[in-house]
């Protein structure tokens, strides 16, 4: 008997972080391989399906970051600790951890852009042999729509992190400017060899990349993680396919040299 | 000269502004006909008539200009048209027998338009059967679906094209075409619950939208045809009105049994000195009542299952 | 082998098979058009070949059966998914040759393109193929050009000549029922369609570029999204999934597939609100790329059949055919451009 990939198994949220009014992390359990950027299609029978990056892996946990928009993320919002969650997954390719390994490494998230690369983030933040050198530079529309908070203050005393707003209103506790303002300040030791991974709303992945090419990086060098219209998340509905190629299996990570082709 | 033209009108003939010329007056029922009867009415407006053919309001054809004395023979050229239209006709070659019920007329239908729910002028012609010729001053028009082009509501019979939509779940994907389409086209019977769709059957009119826009043929026309029937609209000078909806969901049958016995109705309600023996219904029916009406339109009428009867109706209308 | 059976053993046949499949063909459906007193063709059950339409095209293709408009995958509770069930029986499906080769299309998705699909799998297995012979081309056909019009890897050939039908079997087990029941055993060789009358170029050196070719401006105006190409296409294989939950008790549902089209509203919404392609031209450019280039791209031969359907179809009247033959144009206007 062949397996029936559509059938989604149970899953019993362990944590409810809440980040802002709209954006909470939830703690799963699962158990098995996943990889930062690959993401599962949560359900809540009833509601619907939505594809949802995995922002932290624990042992025997995974944690998404869900933000409260179309009708399926808003049932999710009224579920608690002890509650049990539909899923199916890991779907997606994910980033691979050893192509940053050894190198100057800059992360650029705007929003909740930063789920999908904080698993690598929490990686070099514990491994900090491995890397390079490695900047963080996250960017959010105001201090309310800050994520991982907690985190943020842990990275800090591990690796250079820009934490920026669009506008900070009567906040001072962080910068204000566009995340691509501070690209051409980086301090690199070689740029030739450095590496970046963009990932956040179309604009801001459109001008950050654009910024990162002039500041000498090399297309091969960058990384992006694609946001796009899923549904089955394994290569059968269609909505995802760009060009030839299917998000969901070939992505959401795409190295800039292949990302850079894909127009919807 | 010497004309009667009470016998002269009644043979589709008309007293003319013009002293001594009258007006042949040809009807087409449903104003559908083969074009070959053209080249006929242009050759009796040529030989007997002034040249010029005037297409009625009513779909015929008015010929003008003809010598009372060439009667005879326009009623001969007209015999075939006659014929070939399949006109009930009181005596052989004696041209058209006309008067009080008038040409029942109907816009082109699913002949040719994509919005019919049903062949107009087929229809037309039972009813021409079932009527003609009668002095009773009777206008019945037909309409292939609800966008009412043939301005049915303002006749004393108006009938309206309906289908009775099918809808086939399993062949719905919920693009939401039918919907929006009923929606802003027609009258928002159909609304979108757990990504089917569900159909109002009190307010669906009938008019096929959904069945045009459905891209899979989740939604199709019932086999039977189905008809509004609105009674009693009348132009004129006293109390010009829009005719009311009497049936929805009615059969031909049913609408032409309603028609026959709405004349034995007049027959025995008219005001006898009412001007030249013509009298519009309503002003009848507004004496006598609508139940009276009813009960003499209804008299066993036998109705499709679904039909929806309303009643007691009201007119509106302009009042001077 | 070759077989020529009258109408009365043919339809033993079918009534032998109906023990183990449904056999679906095109058949008439009467008043089933759009507008009033017109008929649809399309797909059903028949249970004998007098139902069976050989000499018109079907509007819309064989694929619902192995890819029904709305299948139901499972149902659920709280805390409980239980699949649906599978059709009681297997499909022989009756189809042209166009079909047959949409067929290995719609495989390379289902059962290729990452993992297999469970549900059109376990359908797939049970599937018998009977193609139809095209003695000549339809309307707006343009298999020869597509390199579909001919092919042998079929159950059994099937046509019908005087009355009489024809029936080339590859299928084994077939073999006694076809040799009960038929009359002669002559030698059948299958129909195809050697010519065309329309005709199409796809050419060479097509890059994602041509999305800024102005050849896609006029369907933003032309084209009313409807989505009738794609769903009368064999080979699309686009669906949207769907999560109802009962009305009379909230709590158990079930969640279906239904097929999706890349020129309605909504194909390319993201949560929030976002929508990739809103042009009505742009998504023409998707679905005639998709079509005659870059699933090829993938898969190595183009996913067109060439079956003519979406230009029967539009109500609109725009020829895909026409549009693949704009191509040309198209790559020679972007490359200017590009120079510039
Ligand atoms: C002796 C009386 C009448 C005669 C001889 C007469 C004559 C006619 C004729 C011959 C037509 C048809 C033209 C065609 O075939 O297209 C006609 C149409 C018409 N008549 Fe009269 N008529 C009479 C009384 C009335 C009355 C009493 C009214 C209204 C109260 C009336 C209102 C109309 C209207 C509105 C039309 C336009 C066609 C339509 O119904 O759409 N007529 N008349
Ligand atoms: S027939 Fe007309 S009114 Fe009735 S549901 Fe369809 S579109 Fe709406
Ligand atoms: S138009 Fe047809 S497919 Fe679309 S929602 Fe209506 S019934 Fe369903
Ligand atoms: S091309 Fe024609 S059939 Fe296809 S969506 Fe546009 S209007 Fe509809
Ligand atoms: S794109 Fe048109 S011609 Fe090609 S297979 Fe689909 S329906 Fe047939
Ligand atoms: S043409 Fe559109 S609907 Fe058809 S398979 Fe391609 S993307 Fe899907
Ligand atoms: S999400 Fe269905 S094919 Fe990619």
């Amino acid at each position: 008997m062949q397996s029936n990939e559509y059938l989604p198994f149970l899953s019993e949220i362990k944590a409810v972080i809440k980040h802002t009014d709209i954006e909470y992390t939830f703690r799963l359990t699962y158990e098995g391989n996943v990889k930062p950027g690959q993401f599962f299609e949560v359900s809540i029978p009833k509601y619907g399906e939505a594809p949802i990056s995995v922002s932290g892996i624990g042992s025997g946990t995974v944690d998404l970051t869900i933000r409260r928009v179309g009708k399926v993320t808003n049932e999710i919002f009224e579920r608690y600790v002890g509650d049990k969650l539909f899923m199916r997954g890991p779907y997606g390719n994910g980033f691979d951890i050893d192509s940053y390994k050894e190198k100057e490494l800059v992360v650029i998230a705007g929003g909740t852009g930063l789920s999908p690369v904080k698993g690598i983030v929490d990686y070099f933040c514990s491994h900090s042999q491995d890397t390079k050198g490695m900047t963080l530079i996250a960017g959010f529309k105001t201090p309310k729509d800050i994520l991982f908070r907690e985190e943020f203050v842990h990275w800090q005393q591990k690796m250079n992190v820009i934490l920026t707003v669009d506008s900070a209103e009567n906040d001072t506790t962080c910068k204000v400017g566009l995340v691509t303002e501070y690209i051409p300040q980086l301090h690199l030791n070689n740029v030739n060899e450095a590496a970046a991974i963009v990932v956040g709303p179309p604009m801001m992945m459109k001008f950050t990349t654009q910024g990162l090419l002039k500041r000498g990086f090399h297309e091969e060098n960058i990384w992006i993680s694609h946001e796009r219209k899923m549904c089955c998340g394994i290569g059968k509905c269609g909505h995802c396919k760009i060009d030839d190629t299917y998000v969901c299996l070939d992505g959401p990570v795409f190295n800039f040299v292949k990302g850079r082709q894909l127009l919807d | 000269m010497d004309v009667n033209t009470k016998k002269m009108k009644k043979n589709a003939f008309r007293v003319t502004k013009h002293r001594g010329f009258t007006a042949s007056r040809i009807r087409v029922p449903g104003g559908y006909l083969e074009a070959k009867y053209l080249g006929m009415i242009q050759n009796i407006a040529e030989t007997y008539g002034n040249g010029i053919v005037n297409i009625t309001t009513r779909q015929g054809f008015e010929i003008p200009g003809i010598k009372f004395a060439d009667m005879p023979k326009v009623n001969e050229l007209i015999q075939p048209i006659i014929e070939g239209l399949d006109i009930n006709q009181e005596v052989l070659g004696q041209g058209y027998t006309a008067s009080g019920t008038r040409n029942v007329t109907a816009c082109v239908g699913n002949n040719v338009c994509p919005y019919a729910c049903y062949n107009t002028s087929l229809f037309a012609k039972k009813i021409e059967k079932a009527i003609f010729p009668n002095d009773l001053y009777f206008k019945v028009a037909l309409t292939g679906c609800p966008n009412d082009c043939a301005k049915v509501r303002m006749h004393d019979f108006g009938i309206m094209g309906m289908t009775l939509p099918q809808y086939d779940k399993e062949r719905c994907v919920n693009c939401g075409a039918c919907v929006k389409a009923c929606t802003k086209k027609s009258v928002s019977a159909l609304a979108t619950v757990n990504c089917k769709v569900v159909r109002d059957a009190h307010k669906c009119i009938g008019c096929g939208e959904c069945v045009l826009n459905c891209p899979t043929g989740a939604w199709t026309r019932s086999h039977e045809k189905y008809f509004r029937l609105t009674i009693f609209g009348r132009t004129g000078k006293k109390n010009p009105r829009l005719g009311e909806d009497f049936i929805k969901w009615a059969d031909e049958a049913s609408i032409i049994k309603i028609i026959c016995n709405t004349y034995d109705y007049v027959k025995n309600y008219i005001d006898p000195l009412a001007p030249g023996g013509k009298e519009h219904i309503g002003y009848i029916v507004d004496r006598t009542g609508f139940e009276e009406f009813k009960k003499w339109a209804l008299k066993d009428v036998q109705f499709p299952a679904n039909a929806e009867i309303n009643t007691p109706i009201y007119w509106k209308g302009i009042k001077y | 082998m070759g077989y020529c059976l009258d109408q009365a053993g043919f339809n033993q046949i079918l009534n032998e098979w109906s023990k183990e499949y449904f056999v679906y063909a095109p058949k008439l459906f009467k008043d089933g058009g759009s507008f009033s007193d017109t008929d649809r063709i399309r797909y059903g059950e028949i249970h004998t070949v007098e139902e069976i339409v050989f000499d018109r095209k079907s509007d819309y293709s064989y694929k619902e059966i192995l890819l029904p408009l709305s299948q139901t995958l499972f149902f659920f509770t709280d805390d409980m998914v239980k699949e649906a069930d599978l059709p009681k029986k297997g499909a022989v499906i009756l189809l042209r040759s166009c079909d047959l080769h949409a067929v290995k299309r719609l495989d390379e998705i289902y059962l290729q393109n990452g993992c297999e699909d469970y549900y059109y799998k376990r359908l797939r297995d049970r599937v018998k193929f009977i193609l139809i012979g095209c003695q000549h081309s339809f309307e707006n056909c343009f298999c020869v050009d597509m390199g579909t019009n001919r092919i042998d890897n079929y159950d059994a050939y099937i046509e019908m000549k005087n009355g009489e039908i024809y029936v080339d079997n590859h299928n084994d087990v077939w073999k006694p029922l076809f040799t009960t029941y038929s009359r002669r055993t002559p030698e059948v060789i299958p129909a195809y369609a050697t010519e065309n009358k329309t005709h199409i170029h796809i050419p060479d050196g097509i890059t994602p570029d041509i999305a800024h070719s102005k050849i896609w401006d006029e369907y933003d105006s032309r084209c009313i999204n409807c989505g009738r190409c794609n769903f009368v296409c064999p080979t699309c294989t686009c669906f949207t999934m769907q999560d109802i939950f009962y009305v009379d008790n909230g709590k158990v549902g079930e969640r279906r597939r239904v097929w999706a089209s890349c020129m309605v509203d909504g194909f390319t919404d993201v949560a929030g609100g976002g929508c990739y392609r809103k042009k009505n031209g742009q998504r023409m450019r998707f679905k005639v790329l998709h079509k005659v280039y870059d699933y090829k791209k993938r898969n190595g031969y183009h996913m067109c059949v060439g079956c003519g359907r979406c230009d029967d179809i539009c109500p609109e009247y725009i020829s895909f055919s026409n549009s693949i033959n704009k191509l040309d144009a198209a790559i020679k206007e972007v490359s200017i451009n590009a120079v510039k």
